[in-house]
């Protein structure tokens, strides 16, 4: 299953648009300090204003420019997506991996760990974590990243177990590999799919995540984030604020969330072996 | 177009369309809330079923909605909860606009040389059930009391209540304390004896008959999933005829009031400050006494907030009058450091006012063996940094002053999080900074024994200063206004000297209503001091 992804996501409308959105955001993220009109942290007394040349989306309550804050917090909801997607991945392929390999005792009480997380719904542990520690961005990450692996962890298990049979794995299995030197240089390889999707998987629902926490206001009150321009907009929709204030922040998140779908649609059509019969058929 | 094709076409046009459905839908809905529409009239209800002012039905708002089971051990213990409650339980005296007025009691009296309190009792008053009411239930009340507790009124004070006949009765005090009307007979519910003799855990009793009063309103309905109550009047009420017949509380968000008020959906409710403008044409405004006061909890137990010149520096670096101009945009009251606002009959202007000036607050920590560094006051190699806790609610306020706070040369570390947990680490002195509000200082100056001395997380548990603790425990035996109104302004200077806290701002807190029911302030808050408007005298005829 060697795929060329960027060939794929071409090839494929679905993929293009997202990956088109992706870039774009991104292209904001890094941009922000350039493209951003104001300071997005300066609290002035001009609060609440309509959309001028001066402030593109008005001001918020407390006087700052809101689109400096949507530019800003396209930084924090990629950053967050990317580390947490690429340590969720990181830990679900030790814990599957390994698991599919050693098998045995160890295999059994690694799957009922997944099982054990699984349960555990990560919101709620997050809330409670954020109570006791100081809920930073590096807290926040490490904490979406460890609740992020168990079902890739799974998936990636399963993959693992039907790999091992493969007649190239067994084939160097004869020939004297350890299982460091399979893993390195057959499963991980052929694991590739898996892991494109469990990192598409991982960055949308951290997207999602981060948004949601800030929503509730237990994120580091200094950061800027989309969650926390929603919670703020929220407070004032009887007035006619929203239409630049809430509504940009609405589409921004909608937007990055689609993006990952789609780039994530595209790729599993790519990589469901019937759907790809089909295709090149 | 092959199948395929088709599918993947279909997909991304139904993703398409799936999203700007959402965001349509999202418009019309706020849209919608924006709109004024044609709703019922809002016309005062002079002759609805042929009889002068009676309205069938009224309706308030109220964001929370749930605020307990209304009997007095069960409603949670907050003004809306008491409010609820009152509803359906008489005290002995009540108050109005204008002052006290009768409630049980028709009359009543002060026995200097006993210290006590006569209480001539109104004749005509049943129970909901029909019993007849006596003052054995004044009496009961007391004694039941004593033994389960009622959070809300401290009748430590009472040392006895004798009956002298059906309707009358003297209520002994252990010594002299000057809140007596306000704060116990004024806040009591009086319980029937017949019912709640045979209750042994009062916060577990809900039935029925827990709601057996003497008030203008018996309950019909209540509904803790959805915050509703339902109210019918009590039309034997020894006190006149109640106006609404039907009074409802219904749960709705205070963003969403204005629309609801607007479309006649509600009769009252409480709106956002910035609506006052809008609203104020067509429905009543009502602007409430400062009552509610946000603070800057200082940990004066650690080091370095235990040395008052620091707490001094701190208070001189933050610009309150920004803070209110920025985070409440102007809809506020600056803080006074003595605690109680302009609107309190006990406020005293003269105390330091600590306006901001980071100069001097510069001149304090460099008193204090400070020095500047790298922008940052350090002493002994070590940063001032201090934590500060805040809850979502209160994020913009934290986010001012930590700038003002950063601008002077002091680290501040800002530390969101939920409001009990809050609660629970400055009750555990473990927080250097917090944010944290509280009621009632609009009421009895006995609040500045609560908020000093008192054992809560609300409170600063402060008792380092023997004039102040001093004189907390004397204003409560002076009966004299005028000499007790000296200490309370004497108590206010030294607070402010002393600043176990400062006073943030006092944030204004608007009301619309349709006209039909006349609301209005009550002196010194409903009850002991709740700063809200439904004084249910408002409702009797």
């Amino acid at each position: 299953m060697h795929i060329n992804y960027w060939q794929e996501i071409r090839n494929n409308s679905l993929g293009r648009i997202g990956m088109i959105i992706l870039v774009l955001v991104a292209g904001t993220a890094l941009l922000a300090p350039v493209l951003a009109p104001d300071d997005p942290f300066t609290q002035t007394p001009d609060s609440l204003e309509s959309p001028s040349a001066q402030h593109p989306l008005g001001t918020n309550d407390v006087g700052q420019d809101i689109l400096s804050r949507l530019l800003y917090g396209a930084r924090t909801s990629l950053a967050t997506a990317l580390v947490v997607a690429i340590l969720a991945t990181m830990l679900s392929l030790a814990a599957g991996a390994s698991a599919g390999l050693i098998g045995g005792l160890y295999e059994k009480m690694m799957m009922r760990l997944v099982d054990a997380f699984l349960v555990i719904p990560p919101m709620l542990v997050v809330i409670i974590a954020a109570a006791y520690i100081q809920p930073g961005m590096i807290h926040l990450v490490l904490l979406l990243s460890l609740l992020g692996w168990p079902a890739g962890a799974r998936i990636i298990r399963a993959q693992t177990l039907a790999l091992k049979e493969k007649l190239h794995v067994r084939a160097s299995r004869t020939f004297g590999a350890g299982p460091l030197y399979i893993l390195k240089r057959h499963i991980i390889p052929d694991l590739g799919p898996v892991l494109t999707a469990n990192l598409i998987r991982g960055a949308r629902r951290a997207v999602f995540m981060e948004a949601g926490l800030s929503f509730l206001g237990i994120t580091d009150p200094m950061t800027v984030s989309w969650g926390k321009m929603l919670y703020h907009a929220l407070k004032y929709v009887y007035l006619d604020v929203w239409q630049w204030w809430l509504l940009p922040v609405g589409i921004a998140l909608s937007l990055t969330v689609m993006s990952f779908t789609l780039i994530g649609y595209s790729l599993e059509e790519a990589m469901d072996p019937r759907l790809r019969r089909e295709k090149h058929a | 177009m092959d199948r395929r094709l088709f599918l993947k076409k279909g997909k991304f046009m139904f993703l398409m369309l799936l999203f700007l459905a959402t965001m349509g839908a999202a418009g019309l809905i706020t849209t919608g809330c924006g709109e004024k529409q044609a709703g019922v009239s809002k016309k005062p209800a002079d002759t609805i079923n042929g009889k002068p002012g009676i309205i069938p039905v009224y309706t308030i708002a109220d964001p929370s909605g749930d605020w307990g089971y209304p009997s007095p051990y069960t409603h949670y213990r907050r003004g809306p909860g008491y409010i609820r409650m009152s509803l359906i339980f008489d005290t002995l005296v009540w108050k109005d606009e204008k002052g006290l007025i009768p409630g049980l009691a028709a009359k009543w009296g002060y026995n200097p040389e006993e210290n006590s309190y006569t209480f001539e009792l109104n004749k005509n008053v049943k129970w909901h059930d029909g019993q007849k009411f006596s003052a054995k239930d004044i009496a009961f009340t007391f004694t039941y009391i004593k033994e389960h507790p009622y959070d809300l009124v401290d009748c430590s004070r009472v040392s006895g209540v004798e009956v002298i006949d059906d309707y009358r009765v003297k209520i002994y005090l252990k010594e002299k304390y000057a809140p007596f009307l306000n704060n116990i007979a004024g806040a009591l519910p009086i319980l029937p004896e017949h019912i709640w003799k045979a209750v042994a855990n009062p916060q577990e009793f809900t039935g029925p008959e827990a709601v057996v009063g003497t008030g203008p309103y018996r309950l019909l309905d209540y509904s803790r999933e959805h915050g509703t109550y339902l109210y019918e009047a009590n039309r034997e009420y020894y006190l006149g005829q109640p106006r609404v017949l039907k009074l409802r509380f219904v749960k709705i968000g205070n963003e969403m009031s204005p629309a609801a008020l607007e479309r006649g959906e509600v009769n009252f409710a409480q709106i956002p400050p910035e609506m006052n403008d809008r609203l104020s044409g067509e429905l009543e405004v009502i602007k409430t006494r400062y009552d509610w006061v946000l603070k800057l909890m200082f940990n004066h137990r650690k080091e370095p907030l235990s040395t008052k010149e620091i707490r001094h520096a701190l208070a001189l670096a933050i610009d309150r009058e920004g803070l209110v101009n920025n985070a409440k945009r102007g809809y506020a009251l600056a803080g006074s450091p003595g605690l109680l606002s302009p609107d309190s009959r006990w406020y005293n202007q003269g105390v330091e006012k600590y306006s901001c000036n980071p100069e001097k607050a510069a001149e304090l920590l460099t008193a204090q063996g400070y020095r500047l560094e790298n922008g940052y006051y350090t002493k002994n190699g070590q940063e001032l940094a201090l934590e500060m806790l805040i809850t979502p609610e209160f994020e913009r306020e934290g986010q001012f002053i930590r700038q003002q706070l950063e601008k002077t040369g002091i680290r501040v570390n800002l530390k969101s999080l939920e409001s009990k947990t809050l609660d629970a680490l400055v009750s555990d002195w473990k927080f250097d900074l917090a944010l944290s509000g509280n009621g009632s200082i609009g009421g009895d100056a006995e609040i500045l024994n609560k908020i000093v001395l008192g054992q809560t997380f609300i409170s600063a548990r402060y008792d380092a200063n023997k004039e102040l603790t001093g004189l907390l425990g004397k204003q409560l035996t002076v009966l004299d206004p005028g000499e007790r109104e000296v200490i309370v302004r004497r108590i206010q200077e030294l607070l402010a000297g002393e600043l176990p806290f400062l006073p943030l701002y006092y944030p204004d807190w608007y009301y619309a209503h349709d006209g039909k029911v006349k609301f209005y302030n009550t002196p010194n808050g409903i009850s002991y001091g709740i700063p809200l408007l439904l004084n249910k005298a408002a409702f009797i005829m």
